[in-house]
């Protein structure tokens, strides 16, 4: 058994009288697939925000790679090695693709403060940006506006972006959203590569593409997880059926 | 791209040609005329730094303007009567030499931009613009009432500054000043926003989260462009008070921060010499409209609202066909 890359202990976030995340523990193994699931309104993006540090839990901790994070702030979180991709594709619209990458190169080396020389022409920011934009399976696009890319592609760019900070842990919140068919199938292969970068926290509602991808999956209901387990036994766990597979399953 | 470049070296161009033929022509007055609008272009390019780039709406600018403008006041004004500014805790005397004084005024102008903008950069939106134009007010009425450099009445110096080797009091020689320190500044301005610096200047003014999620923080980025912007408005204070040779609370009222940022909206937000050419249009419609009728500022008006409503690149966008490049 490895140690978890990511390890969340009693975490515990209410807003008033609702509790979104009610005492949820989780880890996330080198080298694995961990989907969360669950209905819409479970909590899985509030989770999400505690994980990046964009709100704080109330209780409970969170470890990555063996070190307590509770202290750090998002963009320290980022730049240990926490990527995310965001549930709605979040980009910066004016740059083109190269300059979202080498954003993202520049955040990752924690030296964005660099006044005077040109970035265009910083190869330090523009080979690991070109790279990641190939990797990504974005070739060819480096000089595309944001703006004016395909939603597929957003999410590729995303993916690009998130390979840029060096990943130790991908955090992705429902990549398959709004993705077509043929779109969705790509995907799941460039998320099936990624697993060899580092582990993947994936929430998704594409139930395909979570069985398909999975090593193992975590069901959360009303901010609690209900079962966690590989993709057979949650499958066949009759709780997860009642409650949120139903006749999906 | 180019094509940006080429209009911006079209606009320094025709400043600097109208105050050269001006000057073959012995109109003097038109070569002062050029020199305020390269002066007024100079808070613009600063303004822009900070509205343009980084998205941040500052209506407290004028108070950069202005603490440049009291720190030359000042210093000049000391150096005419011989009396030391500070006796403690360490003697500092008055000065008239511009390459001392330029710092000076940058420097304060600078740290007043961080104390502000350290404070002010914790809100944003509307509560941004309202902070900041509360800071620079402050400052206004603490000037009116600060007898001891002319209160409400301002503070003449009555020799303008010197500088090594040419004669300031030349309008021509002062437009080259001037205008060697717009190019210069323009010239920063191109630079930082090409840098890594101005990446993600611009990426936390379009998409702040996802700036955070890179592992960039937005607030010591926007501090510091806020200081940059505030220290180059501070430089252009500093001339247009030895311009006139006179400074005064206008320097730092809130409607000085709405004429800047009238520049840079005119001209184009976040274009490089946007704000030249707002400048330049504004000081000949003041100076062509002013002299028909005193409320040549209703037109002014009705253009803005034009520019806002249908052209939102401003005239720079106008000439190049696009809103807004990165």
């Amino acid at each position: 058994m490895h140690e978890p890359i990511l390890e969340l202990t009693g975490l515990r976030k209410s807003f008033g009288a609702l509790v979104a995340t009610d005492d949820v523990s989780l880890t996330l193994r080198p080298g694995e697939i961990h989907a969360l699931i669950g209905p819409n309104g479970a909590g899985k993006s509030t989770l999400i925000r505690q994980i990046t540090g964009e709100i704080r839990p109330d209780q409970g901790s969170i470890r990555f790679e063996g070190q307590v994070i509770d202290g750090l702030d998002a963009a320290a979180r980022a730049r240990l090695g926490l990527a995310r991709s965001f549930q709605v594709s979040s980009v910066i619209p004016d740059f083109t693709v190269l300059q979202n990458v080498m954003l993202a190169v520049a955040g990752a080396s924690g030296n964005a403060f660099g006044l005077l020389r040109p970035a265009l022409s910083d190869h330090r920011l523009t080979e690991p940006a070109a790279f990641h934009i190939e990797q990504a399976g974005l070739s060819g696009r480096a000089g595309v506006k944001a703006a004016e890319l395909a939603h597929g592609e957003r999410r590729k760019l995303e993916i690009a972006m998130a390979l840029a900070l060096r990943p130790r842990a991908f955090l992705l919140d429902e990549p398959m959203a709004g993705m077509g068919l043929e779109g969705g199938r790509q995907l799941t292969a460039i998320l099936s590569d990624l697993r060899t970068e580092a582990p993947i926290l994936l929430v998704e509602h594409d139930m395909d593409a979570v069985f398909a991808l999975a090593d193992r999956i975590s069901v959360l209901v009303y901010g609690r997880i209900i079962a966690t387990g590989t993709v057979d036994e949650i499958r066949a766990n009759p709780e997860v059926r009642r409650s949120y597979l139903g006749e999906a399953a | 791209m180019r094509r940006d470049m080429t209009i911006n070296l079209v606009i320094f161009g025709l400043l600097v040609a109208t105050a050269i033929g001006a000057h073959l022509m012995g109109e003097g007055f038109t070569v002062t005329l050029a020199t305020k609008a390269a002066i007024f272009g100079l808070a613009g390019v600063g303004l822009n730094l900070a509205l343009g780039y980084g998205g941040l709406v500052s209506f407290g600018h004028a108070a950069f303007f202005g603490i440049g403008g009291y720190v030359t006041g000042i210093f000049a004004s000391h150096a005419a009567s011989g009396q030391p500014i500070l006796t403690l805790p360490f003697t500092l005397a008055g000065s008239n030499e511009m390459l001392g004084i330029w710092p000076m005024a940058m420097v304060a102008a600078g740290l007043a931009a961080l104390v502000i903008g350290a404070l002010s950069l914790r809100t944003t939106g509307v509560y941004f613009i309202m902070v900041t134009l509360a800071f620079a007010q402050m400052l206004f009425y603490f000037a009116i009432s600060w007898p001891r450099y002319g209160g409400e009445d301002g503070l003449s110096f009555y020799v303008r500054n010197t500088f090594p080797g040419l004669n300031t009091f030349d309008p021509i020689q002062y437009f080259a000043i001037c205008a060697t320190l717009l190019g210069l500044a323009l010239l920063f301005t191109a630079v930082v926003t090409q840098s890594r610096f101005g990446l993600a200047l611009q990426a936390a003014r379009q998409n702040s989260q996802r700036t955070v999620a890179v592992g960039i923080r937005p607030y010591g980025i926007r501090l510091t462009a806020f200081v940059l912007s505030g220290m180059i408005v501070g430089l252009a204070g500093a001339l247009y008070a030895d311009l006139n040779r006179f400074v005064s609370p206008a320097m730092l009222s809130w409607h000085m921060s709405g004429e800047i940022m009238v520049f840079v909206i005119l001209g184009g937000v976040g274009r490089l010499c946007g704000p030249v050419a707002g400048a330049a249009i504004f000081i000949l419609l003041e100076h062509l409209l002013g002299g028909v009728s005193d409320y040549w500022q209703a037109l002014l008006g009705l253009l803005l609202l034009a520019i806002v409503l249908f052209a939102p690149g401003g005239l720079i966008g106008i000439v190049t066909g696009s809103r807004r490049h990165a």
